[in-house]
């Protein structure tokens, strides 16, 4: 098809949008509500993965020091600790130091801690290690010569239970595919039905347009494009409810989460992940649109 | 300017519509194909149209073979003959303007001139006034005098019609058998399928006749034999 017909094709295809505007639109709001689940998991794994990374990038041991240690041999405990090969920095946190970061961390619900006595939390290390280090083996190793130094009480770390959340995210992905292809192969029969209507209802001019000349591409390409174009209107539908449902839920996320997520705000999606649902909608369309042509156009 | 040799046509699962069809037409014939229901009319001219396929013989069109055309060779096949049928087969949404000027614009005429050459063609078959109507408010009449502009307007060699005048009354069918003989005038091959015998009788012009899916007669060649 020559692009001389570029005029005649795209006439046909907002005519065909005019005449038949609902079922375009239920097929737009289908591949939309497609298209959100699937971003939907993406954003999830987004911002899970983010967290986790930015933990892991966090990652330090809690030392919590016995009562009553003195100033020397605090001198020197740090000493030590600070020459093993693993520890990149120490920070000696307060009793009372632990318990303002305790009482910023817990926000509006910080009244809870009023009252208490003010030596509530001990005094502890915090010791943030090497990057190559980074490992559970090496943490769990190290945290072990850390319980055998006179004058530290509890050695905590989070790296296991990050590594078990990851598992999570692991999770969220295969979901994202699982979900997601089950709800584009189900996307791909409601727009080939979408296609079959029109087709029907436009099988007199169909038959007209094929007895007067026009090639297959002419009578072809209207449908393909009208399909694309739902697939970008549903997928920046999809985009627009996602973004609508990360401002909601970032209005009503509790203060106290804050605790959980160290940059403390949600995250949308990033350009390629935009690109790629955009993408994804339009080839839904494309698709579809082929697929039921070759299916109910015999040209 | 048409050439079937040995041309059959079966339908499934074995309904023999024509049989070992021999007939030549020449360029700015006019021919009748005449015959009763389910003589086969309708099937050969649905053969020179490349609607249907032949099982067995050759047709060729303006030197072209056509008999297993399909695809891009087949839409300009198609682009280069006019075609007009009993039930005008006009799209009811569309203006009779845009009815006509859609045949200008398949074969790559622009808009603006495919409307042109369509409401000067309206214009010829007294229809100026009606460019604006959708062809549902039109009478029989009008309807099939769009189709045929829409048959001519791009000026064919060869017009194909299969009962033109089947859902006219008389007076209107000798309006549009008129407007056929003015094209016709214009040196256009005209081949129209009809079992109206009054039509025949009032127009003296080449009659094929058409019986069980055999030629059974050629005024052309009152005969026999003529078409080798």
């Amino acid at each position: 098809m020559s692009l001389t017909y570029v005029p005649f094709v795209l006439r046909r295809v907002l005519l065909s949008l005019r005449d038949l505007l609902w079922t375009h639109v239920l097929t737009c709001g289908t591949m939309a509500m497609t298209l959100f689940v699937f971003g939907g998991f993406l954003l999830l794994q987004e911002n899970l993965h983010r967290l986790f990374h930015g933990w892991g990038q966090q990652l330090q041991i809690f030392v919590y020091l016995e009562e009553g240690l003195k100033p020397s041999d605090l001198a020197t405990l740090q000493k030590t600790v600070q020459a093993y090969p693993e520890v990149e920095g120490i920070r000696f946190v307060s009793k009372k130091e632990a318990l303002e970061s305790f009482r910023r961390d817990l926000g509006a619900q910080s009244g809870v801690l009023e009252g208490l006595e003010k030596n509530l939390l001990p005094s502890s290390l915090e010791i943030s290690l090497k990057k190559e280090y980074r490992q559970r083996t090496k943490v769990e190793e190290l945290a072990s010569r850390l319980k055998g130094i006179k004058g530290i009480g509890v050695v905590e770390y989070p790296q296991e239970w990050i590594e078990k959340l990851s598992l999570l995210l692991i999770a969220v992905q295969w979901a994202k595919w699982i979900f997601g292809g089950f709800l584009f192969v189900a996307s791909l029969l409601i727009v080939g039905s979408t296609v079959k209507l029109a087709i029907i209802s436009r099988k007199d001019e169909i038959e007209i347009m094929q007895l007067v000349g026009a090639s297959n591409g002419m009578i072809k390409a209207p449908f393909v494009i009208e399909g694309m174009i739902q697939g970008l209107s549903g997928a920046s539908l999809a985009l627009l409810l996602l973004w609508f449902l990360l401002i909601f839920l970032g209005a009503r996320l509790p203060s106290s989460l804050g605790i959980l997520m160290p940059q403390g705000q949600l995250y949308y999606l990033d350009p390629w992940q935009i690109l790629s649902l955009l993408l994804l909608g339009w080839s839904l369309g494309a698709l579809g649109t082929l697929f039921s042509l070759r299916k109910f156009l015999t040209v | 300017m048409i050439q079937l040799y040995r041309v059959s046509k079966v339908y499934p699962p074995n309904y023999p519509a024509l049989t070992d069809i021999r007939l030549q037409i020449d360029k700015g014939e006019f021919v009748f194909l005449n015959g009763p229901s389910g003589a086969g009319k309708t099937t050969l001219l649905k053969l020179l149209f490349r609607a249907e396929e032949a099982v067995e013989g050759q047709i060729i069109v303006s030197g072209r073979n056509i008999t297993r055309l399909h695809g891009a060779g087949l839409s300009k096949f198609r682009r280069e003959i006019g075609l007009v049928f009993q039930d005008f087969k006009l799209i009811p949404y569309m203006t009779v303007l845009e009815n006509v000027a859609l045949a200008a614009e398949v074969v790559g005429t622009s808009r603006r001139e495919s409307n042109r050459k369509a409401f000067n063609l309206l214009r010829e078959l007294g229809l100026k006034d009606r460019y604006d109507a959708l062809p549902p408010v039109l009478s029989g009449g009008e309807q099939q005098r769009v189709a045929i502009a829409r048959a001519l307007v791009n000026q064919p060699a060869l017009v194909l019609a299969d009962e033109p005048t089947g859902n006219l009354d008389p007076e209107m069918a000798d309006e549009i058998m008129r407007l056929f003989l003015r094209i016709h005038q214009q040196q256009t091959t005209i081949v129209i399928a009809t079992h109206d015998t009054r039509l025949l009788q009032q127009f003296n012009l080449r009659v094929v006749s058409l019986q069980r899916g055999c030629i059974v007669g050629d005024s052309k060649f009152p005969e026999g034999g003529g078409e080798e």
